[in-house]
């Protein structure tokens, strides 16, 4: 083959891979952000707060475990982004809103199951994020990122107030 | 206490910088770096490249896989060929290479030059010359390549090269190693295309003292695969090891003129053969 066409080739794929993947992961990311301030609005009279304790005045009825958790995956153009950071150091911005994401959508779904289950309150809300190896590349590669949220759900006499 | 439900500020904890405006300033970013770490590295092999004897270039470099090659085939390698190296390579006076011809069985046309004084013709090209004249410019051509040590510069700035970015971590599969690779690739390329026209010219030389004319040596270049659409020639330029066949020329048709050598004259027929009999 021509080594100019090769070499348009060899920067060409990658090229459109990566053209591809951030208009794809860009409306994507999109409509994931409208979905969680739609939610995140509908919710937020709903507490989720990290006291250890019941606060004072709040007269409970009942308390369980809920939990909400994501499990979300980096696209080529933002991996790509992050391999040319590692190089020169600095924050990685586009694992940023990747997180922000998780993290927001992990919460909102234990807001939903407490919603569910006639909670009024989360109390001792906590996160915790946890790599999913990639079982080829011998476990280098990650497959994914697992946001959990966890804390305890209370069904109170009256509103939270 | 009183409950404050208030929604999370979308900009706390993302940064508001674009992602395509972030690609941009990357990318262009490690691809200066890595161009400039080629031209330090080609400036640091042209440094060194002075200090090695090449007397010691071919005790490291034996070239036992070429050697064998040329003992396998010893019987049947063509004379013609070393004849034609042996009289070529008088007209470099100071040569301290022992040189050596081989014919490597492959269809494609081409030649190589490699450490220790090796010069590889690929059945190919031999089948495809149309006078020995023609012949004697790409070995003429290979042998410049010793004079000036290119196959030590290529070598040296490959092997610099593939250090550096393991030492960066960079891997083969890694979207930012073709960045750097393509990046390293095209500086490279600049380095290889002055190096072929030196060559060239050193070739042109040797033909024009072995045969009194250059007519016929630049037959080879005229057959190579021509670009299709003269369009693209500024992209291809950036991409391609030697000067475009139809530049490359016209440089050569000057270098002819300046120094007024006869362009044409009687020219040697090749017999066309990569090996003599076996019998």
């Amino acid at each position: 083959m021509d080594p100019a066409i090769e070499s348009l080739i060899d920067l060409g794929l990658p090229l459109a891979f990566l053209v591809g993947t951030y208009f794809v992961g860009s409306a994507i990311e999109a409509r994931h952000y409208r979905s969680i301030r739609a939610r995140e609005g509908a919710l937020q009279r709903l507490p989720a707060v990290t006291f250890r304790s019941v606060p004072a005045g709040w007269e409970v009825l009942e308390s369980g475990l809920v939990t909400g958790s994501v499990v979300i995956s980096v696209d080529y153009f933002k991996r790509f982004l992050a391999a040319l950071r590692n190089l020169v150091g600095g924050r990685v911005k586009s694992y940023e809103s990747l997180l922000d994401r998780g993290r927001r959508e992990a919460l909102l779904r234990m807001k939903e199951e407490a919603a569910a289950r006639g909670c009024s309150a989360v109390i001792n809300v906590r996160l915790e994020t946890t790599r999913m190896a990639n079982s080829r590349r011998g476990g280098q590669g990650t497959a994914g990122l697992e946001v959990i949220a966890f804390g305890t759900g209370l069904r109170l006499r009256g509103d939270p107030a | 206490m009183r409950f404050d439900s208030r929604l999370p500020d979308d900009a706390v904890n993302v940064s508001p910088t674009h992602p395509a405006r972030e690609a941009l300033t990357l990318v262009a970013g490690v691809a200066v770096g890595v161009m400039a770490l080629v031209v330090v590295l080609a400036i640091a092999i042209e440094a060194v490249i002075p200090w090695i004897p090449p007397s010691f270039e071919a005790r490291i470099f034996s070239n036992r896989w070429l050697a064998s090659a040329r003992n396998t085939d010893a019987d049947r390698q063509a004379p013609e060929l070393d004849d034609l190296l042996a009289r070529l390579a008088v007209h470099w006076a100071d040569n301290p290479y022992d040189l050596h011809i081989v014919a490597i069985d492959d269809p494609t046309p081409n030649a190589f030059a490699f450490p220790g004084g090796w010069i590889g013709v690929t059945t190919g090209l031999l089948d495809s010359v149309e006078s020995e004249n023609e012949l004697a410019f790409v070995v003429a051509h290979e042998i410049g390549h010793f004079r000036d040590r290119d196959h030590l510069r290529g070598i040296g700035r490959g092997l610099a090269f593939a250090l550096a970015m393991s030492a960066l971590g960079l891997t083969t599969t890694n979207a930012a190693m073709r960045v750097a690779t393509i990046s390293g690739d095209l500086t490279a390329r600049a380095f290889d295309r002055s190096q072929e026209s030196r060559a060239d010219r050193f070739a042109l030389a040797v033909v024009a003292a072995e045969y009194g004319h250059v007519g016929g040596a630049m037959d080879f270049l005229t057959r190579l695969p021509r670009p299709e659409d003269g369009a693209h020639d500024g992209i291809r330029h950036y991409f391609s090891t030697h000067p475009l066949g139809e530049k490359r020329t016209d440089a050569l048709r000057l270098w002819v003129r300046e120094n007024g050598w006869p362009d044409e004259g009687p020219l040697r027929p090749w017999s066309g053969r990569a090996f003599g009999s076996a019998e």
